[in-house]
């Protein structure tokens, strides 16, 4: 974290509360992201997000607390800051009448933008045939649609809620891509996704939100570089189950019924264990990937 | 009857233009089956369910859902029928128990209990008025609808995109107990993984067209490994590289990085450490993505895309 001390801080969210009621809306969140960070947020369904996402556009007041973007106020500053920002709305609703061709058109025009590159070469990597008329369009293409709509302006901070729903796998990876991209050209970006395994791909930080709350910030790097991994190994037979087990190895999870253990163990002391396993009648050997959700999991029953 | 065949698309073809919609396609889909319908988008997932479901007229080509023409005897054939749509419209102002009433009384559910069963399974609040639902909960709310008529037959379309991964789970476990129950199930996806444990047969869809139709269990990706093992020592890197035995199939390799990317199957595994034993290694890496790679051959495609 302390690189990005040295970097602005591109958002700041400072104690904010947007209260629905019945335990819906966020509260008390405080948030910095800094300058060229792509930053995640996951959270059950209703957990706040877009709320979130849409306190940061200024789309909403919020009950108390504010959010600075750039030294802007979010909501009093909305239509100054719209030229800074782009945002992909998790429901989309496209106009009856126009083809994709003309609806990018129109809103090239709004945002004053005259070079088509960057939409071009959006819309050759996600496979889009903006011939048709959105509306009609199926859900996967709307999406892309939305993607093309906001990136195309090049803004520096690009704001996306659920952007991969709907996307085929293909897809997903190919919209992966265009955000380690746009990392690459310097943006500051936040993405609200129900996929964690999406996110710890592209994110710097993943931030948790429950029930709305931020409950834990995740630093990718950190899980990324773990010294340990974690193995799920199955033995043929009791007897050398039972051997295996007086080892000494860390053991995390244990199904003596399936003669079934989970361990955890440094990576340098992977050798050791092969040695030791090759002594062995084995059903299987898995690992048990060390992900974010189990980041959370483990961090959240501490 | 036509034995047990359920849902039956024969050479069906809907032709949009500029080369979108479907163009001969055919499957069965049998009883107590759950047949998972998979392609990138655009490829007539939506196209073929909709036809199935009678909104709209194949330009050729016959659907059948219990033998019967699904245009001729549209209303009879549905009442056993449901279908969740792929985008859900819900009206604005009305609560969530509204609506399930309002659905209640059009599917003609006497039995509250399967209805709220499927609440409390999907944790659903239904106080909430839809328009200030999130996504996800709306999503919920069109699942419940979807089922608690409790129908012989259901026809979804990409039901659980937009759930959280817990409540992904959940939707498996329905599936599995509504097949159980000999319910018979078509359901388009992206989920590879959903698809994988809830299907039993899978079709795959691209440019209008199946390319492909399989039994999940033809798969075995369960049985079938990929791990990436790093070396401490070039020599010994290469010495594995090297090494030849059919069980243990090196599928990539990095020289740069000293490691090897070897596929095996679980019966094989004892080869592998007994081998392995005699090398140093760095790191020992399980790729979970076997069942991906597997369906990502479909996806791809070089079509060039007019610009702006």
């Amino acid at each position: 974290m302390n690189e990005n001390k040295i970097k602005p801080c591109v958002i700041k969210i400072n104690n904010i509360t947007k209260d629905y009621k019945n335990n819906r809306g966020n509260f008390n969140i405080s948030l910095n992201i800094y300058e060229h960070e792509v930053v995640g947020l996951v959270g059950e369904n209703g957990a706040g997000k877009t709320t979130l996402l849409r306190q940061i556009m200024g789309f909403i007041k919020s009950d108390s607390g504010n959010i600075e973007i750039m030294g802007l106020d979010a909501y009093k500053n909305a239509a100054e800051l719209k030229t800074y920002l782009s945002y992909v709305p998790g429901e989309i609703n496209y106009p009856e009448i126009s083809t994709g061709i003309e609806f990018l058109h129109n809103q090239a025009k709004l945002r004053d933008i005259k070079d088509f590159k960057v939409a071009d070469d959006l819309i050759n990597k996600l496979q889009l045939d903006i011939r048709a008329y959105p509306k009609r369009m199926s859900k996967g293409m709307k999406q892309k649609m939305a993607i093309v709509t906001a990136l195309m302006a090049n803004t520096p901070i690009i704001l996306m809620d659920e952007p991969t729903t709907g996307l085929d796998p293909l897809m997903r990876i190919e919209f992966l891509n265009i955000i380690l991209d746009e990392k690459k050209k310097g943006k500051t970006i936040l993405i609200s996704s129900n996929s964690v395994e999406e996110l710890e791909r592209v994110c710097d930080r993943v931030v948790l939100i429950t029930k709305g709350k931020i409950v834990s910030v995740a630093n990718i790097s950190k899980i990324k570089n773990r010294k340990f991994r974690d193995y799920k190994i199955e033995f043929l037979n009791k007897d050398d189950y039972l051997n295996f087990k007086k080892l000494n190895y860390q053991i995390i999870r244990d199904q003596e019924i399936y003669n079934q253990l989970t361990l955890r163990i440094e990576k340098e002391k992977l050798e050791q264990l092969f040695k030791d396993l090759s002594s062995y009648e084995l059903k299987f050997i898995s690992e048990v990937k060390y992900d974010l959700n189990k980041y959370f999991k483990e961090e959240r029953s501490l | 009857m036509t034995n047990n065949k359920i849902i039956e698309i024969k050479n069906a073809v809907k032709d949009y233009g500029q080369q979108r919609g479907i163009f001969g396609v055919s499957f069965d889909v049998y009883k107590g089956e759950c047949f998972g319908f998979l392609g990138p988008n655009g490829a007539g997932k939506s196209t073929t369910i909709r036809l199935l479901m009678g909104f709209s007229k194949p330009d050729s080509g016959e659907l059948l859902i219990n033998g019967q023409e699904v245009m001729k005897n549209r209303d009879k054939i549905m009442e056993n029928v449901s279908y969740l749509p792929g985008e859900i419209a819900l009206p604005n102002l009305l609560t969530g128990k509204d609506f399930l009433n309002i659905q209640k009384n059009l599917k003609n559910v006497i039995n509250d209990k399967f209805l709220n069963y499927l609440i409390d399974l999907f944790e659903l609040d239904t106080s909430l008025i839809c328009k200030e639902m999130s996504l996800g909960m709306k999503r919920k709310l069109a699942i419940v609808s979807c089922f608690m008529s409790d129908p012989d037959i259901i026809i979804m379309d990409e039901p659980s995109s937009g759930l959280d991964p817990e409540m992904q789970d959940v939707f498996v476990k329905l599936i599995k107990e509504e097949k159980k129950r000999g319910k018979t199930i078509l359901m388009s996806s992206h989920i590879f993984s959903e698809i994988d444990s809830s299907a039993d047969r899978i079709g795959v869809i691209k440019d209008g067209k199946i390319v492909s139709i399989f039994k999940a269990s033809d798969l075995k990706h369960n049985q079938l490994k990929t791990y990436y093992v790093n070396f401490y020592d070039y020599n010994e890197y290469q010495d594995f590289k090297n090494f030849k035995d059919d069980a243990i199939k090196i599928i990539n390799f990095d020289d740069k990085n000293k490691q090897i990317v070897l596929h095996i199957y679980d019966k094989d595994i004892n080869k592998l450490t007994k081998i392995l034993e005699n090398y140093k290694i760095s790191d020992f890496i399980e790729s979970k993505e076997t069942l991906e790679e597997y369906f990502m051959k479909f996806y791809k495609n070089d079509k060039k895309y007019q610009g702006l």
